[in-house]
């Protein structure tokens, strides 16, 4: 059973994430887009509620905050558009703006080096690592780590003299 | 095409660990002592009350997970392990991200497994306050805890290049360096150690404390969320709570009936719990005294291959600072999204300087805090508010300009620092330079896991929320024991503490078994 939420951006806020990959994360990986705006759902997913709350609305302000000098919605910019109405938040208006920005830069690279392609890409191949050194510990040190488990559930009270029968006995006694 | 991978599974659960799975309806339970909470704090105490013969149940608010769920996927393990998925600020200007486990084995899960006992000065400055805290006192317990969780040096070919690297650096500088000494066995280097030990090496709550408490007939209650204590006047008679479902929905009511109550939910859930039980302490400390280590890193990009991802977590600490506030240097690699997240670049800049995470070592570096911050509880949910001061972030800045000649001593060819806008460093002069460069607070990107002091123990009940063992003062029957009680920041990694304090308070109530069980 899993424990992950559900959410979803709503299918502007998607358009929107969408449309920032290109802005946000290297070219090369822009390809993934997708996956990474999955992965981006699934850590708001697991995010306080003040957060999700202010990525819903920071998406729907940020996506209308665009039709003034563009004449277009945010998802729909592309190329150099996109690129300087990013910039002119990260540089922001209000500190708020700035923060937005900053958090889309922050989960959306995120959500890209998650991607396993790209993890692959840059030589980062954690799994068979794992799988290696667990095998190296339960054959080159099996003596030892079966020792501490034998330890770990050995009787050693921390009160040797103590014995909780008496207490309760004289619990009834008293009673 | 890549997919999002699927979550963790909860797989065959050992005798006395109950999930969401098994509770059907609202439930009521009986126990001697209820512990709520199952990390560095709640495992220890549950332990040592169950093995003395309490009848001891133990709530803890995440799932059960074993070392085999533990993957290379860290995004899940992330959502699945970290309480709000790592994403939990302390608000001030910079807020302060920090992070707190959600799992049975709490942060013991997500921790490094760095194991020191409390500085000796740091003792001596509670004791000053009435306390018996001498290390000559807490000495049997610290023992004791080190024995339990096997803390040991690393074995030398389980340490990375980005550690020895470190190592190098502070040689050359004639710095005190230090072996680290981690609750390990045979550590093989995975790296893993914040996402989930995926070889059961890390000697966390989850594969020592917890298997020992079941062993000797303790109940673990995953998945239940506590609401509240229940009082009887001034006594605590036990907690309610509910199952806490997938979707974060709630589920069934959760009823505990006990002797004795343990609040072991960590110094930012622990002081929040007793505000909506409608606690308060004359002391007007709960939730005050909040002091959490802030902590900076920065990355160093060295020509030659340092695939930091083999290799312990911490190996080695450099202590030289000590004195002027500076905790800790350390190397402590982690994967690419999560440095590509700390990262102020994007588009092709990122790119080109993610291209190198197999060259990038990364260092951070701890300081004991000078002031204090608050969590406040509102609407039930706790809110954690801090204030850096000028004093700490001058420390910081003192930090990072050694660290930086650290790392190039150690033959660094680039550091990019963590500010928003602040330029690469490309050598020691420029480290040193960077003293004099005023950076407001608001470009400081600082995080935390090493949370304090939010019910502190005292022997005064008007300057202080508990007494020394941990039993609130002015409330019968209530146990905090997690690092709420400590009455200032300690300067080193704070799990041993926590844990040597624990067992003591678990010595205190066997001691006073008469009063606590009647």
């Amino acid at each position: 059973m899993s424990d992950f939420p559900d959410f979803k951006l709503s299918a502007t806020g998607r358009k929107v994430a969408l449309s920032l990959v290109p802005v946000i994360c290297p070219p090369e990986y822009v390809q993934f887009a997708d996956a990474i705006v999955t992965n981006f759902e699934l850590t708001i997913s697991v995010s306080p509620l003040l957060l999700r709350k202010g990525v819903s609305a920071g998406f729907a302000t940020y996506d209308l905050g665009a039709l003034p000098r563009y004449r277009k919605r945010a998802h729909k910019l592309t190329g150099e558009d996109a690129e300087r109405y990013f910039s002119s938040w990260e540089h922001g208006i209000t500190p708020l703006h700035v923060q937005f920005a900053r958090a889309l830069n922050q989960l959306l690279s995120l959500g890209c080096y998650d991607v396993p392609e790209v993890m692959e890409a840059i030589g980062y191949r954690p799994a068979p690592w794992i799988e290696e050194v667990t095998r190296k510990r339960l054959t080159v040190y099996a003596a030892d780590v079966r020792k501490q488990e034998v330890q770990i559930l050995a009787p050693d009270p921390l009160r040797p003299g103590f014995r909780i029968e008496d207490v309760r006995r004289d619990r009834k006694v008293g009673a | 095409m890549a997919v999002a991978r699927p979550a963790l599974i909860e797989g065959v659960r050992p005798a006395g660990v109950f999930t969401r799975h098994d509770i059907h309806g609202d439930t009521v339970l009986d126990c001697d002592v209820v512990v709520v909470g199952s990390g560095a704090g709640g495992a220890p105490v549950a332990a040592e009350l169950a093995e003395a013969g309490f009848d001891v149940l133990v709530v803890e608010e995440g799932s059960y997970y074993q070392t085999r769920d533990f993957t290379a996927d860290t995004s899940a393990m992330v959502r699945q392990l970290y309480r709000d998925g790592g994403a939990t600020m302390a608000l001030g200007n910079p807020p302060i991200l920090f992070q707190e486990g959600r799992a049975v084995g709490g942060s013991t899960v997500i921790n490094g497994g760095m194991s020191w006992r409390t500085p000796d000065d740091i003792l001596e400055r509670w004791c000053k306050d009435g306390l018996d805290v001498s290390s000559k006192s807490l000495e049997p317990y610290f023992e004791r805890v080190e024995k339990r969780m096997n803390v040991a040096p690393m074995d030398d070919d389980a340490i990375g290049r980005d550690n020895w690297l470190l190592k190098k650096g502070a040689d050359a500088k004639g710095w005190e360096i230090i072996g680290n000494l981690r609750n390990q066995t045979h550590c093989v280097g995975s790296n893993r150690c914040a996402f989930g030990c995926p070889t059961g090496a890390k000697q966390s709550s989850l594969v020592s404390y917890i298997p020992r408490a079941l062993h000797y007939g303790a109940r673990v209650y995953a998945n239940v969320k506590v609401e509240s204590i229940t009082l009887h006047g001034k006594r605590a008679t036990g907690v309610v709570g509910h199952v806490s479902l997938p979707n974060g929905g709630r589920g069934p009511s959760v009823t505990v009936r006990a002797k004795l109550v343990v609040a072991a939910c960590g110094a930012i859930h622990t002081p929040a719990l007793l505000v909506r039980s409608g606690l308060s302490s004359r002391s007007g400390q709960l939730g005050g005294n909040l002091s959490l280590h802030p902590n900076v890193k920065c990355v160093a990009i060295f020509d030659e291959n340092v695939t930091g991802w083999k290799g312990a977590h911490q190996a080695f600490q450099v202590r030289e600072f000590a004195d002027e506030g500076i905790g800790t240097f350390a190397a402590i690699n982690l994967p690419p999204s999560v440095i590509a997240m700390s990262l102020p670049h994007r588009g092709a800049q990122l790119g080109a300087l993610m291209d190198q995470y197999n060259h990038m070592v990364l260092a951070g570096m701890l300081v004991e805090d000078s002031t204090t911050g608050r969590v406040r509880t509102i609407k039930g949910r706790p809110q954690a508010f801090y204030q850096l001061t000028k004093r700490d972030t001058q420390v910081m800045q003192r930090g990072l300009s050694l660290l930086s000649e650290l790392l190039f001593a150690a033959g660094a060819k680039r550091i990019l620092l963590p500010f928003h806008n602040a330029q690469e460093l490309a050598n020691a002069d420029e480290a040193r330079r960077l003293l004099d460069q005023p950076i407001p607070p608001s470009s400081w990107e600082v995080v935390t896991v090493h949370m304090m002091g939010t019910a502190r123990m005292g022997v005064d009940r008007t300057q202080a929320v508990t007494d020394q063992f941990g039993m609130m003062h002015d409330v019968d029957r209530l146990l905090v024991a997690d690092a709420s009680l400590f009455p200032t920041p300690i300067r080193v990694n704070p799990m041993e503490t926590i844990m040597a304090l624990a067992t003591r308070a678990a010595g205190h109530v066997i001691d006073n078994a008469r009063r606590y069980l009647s």
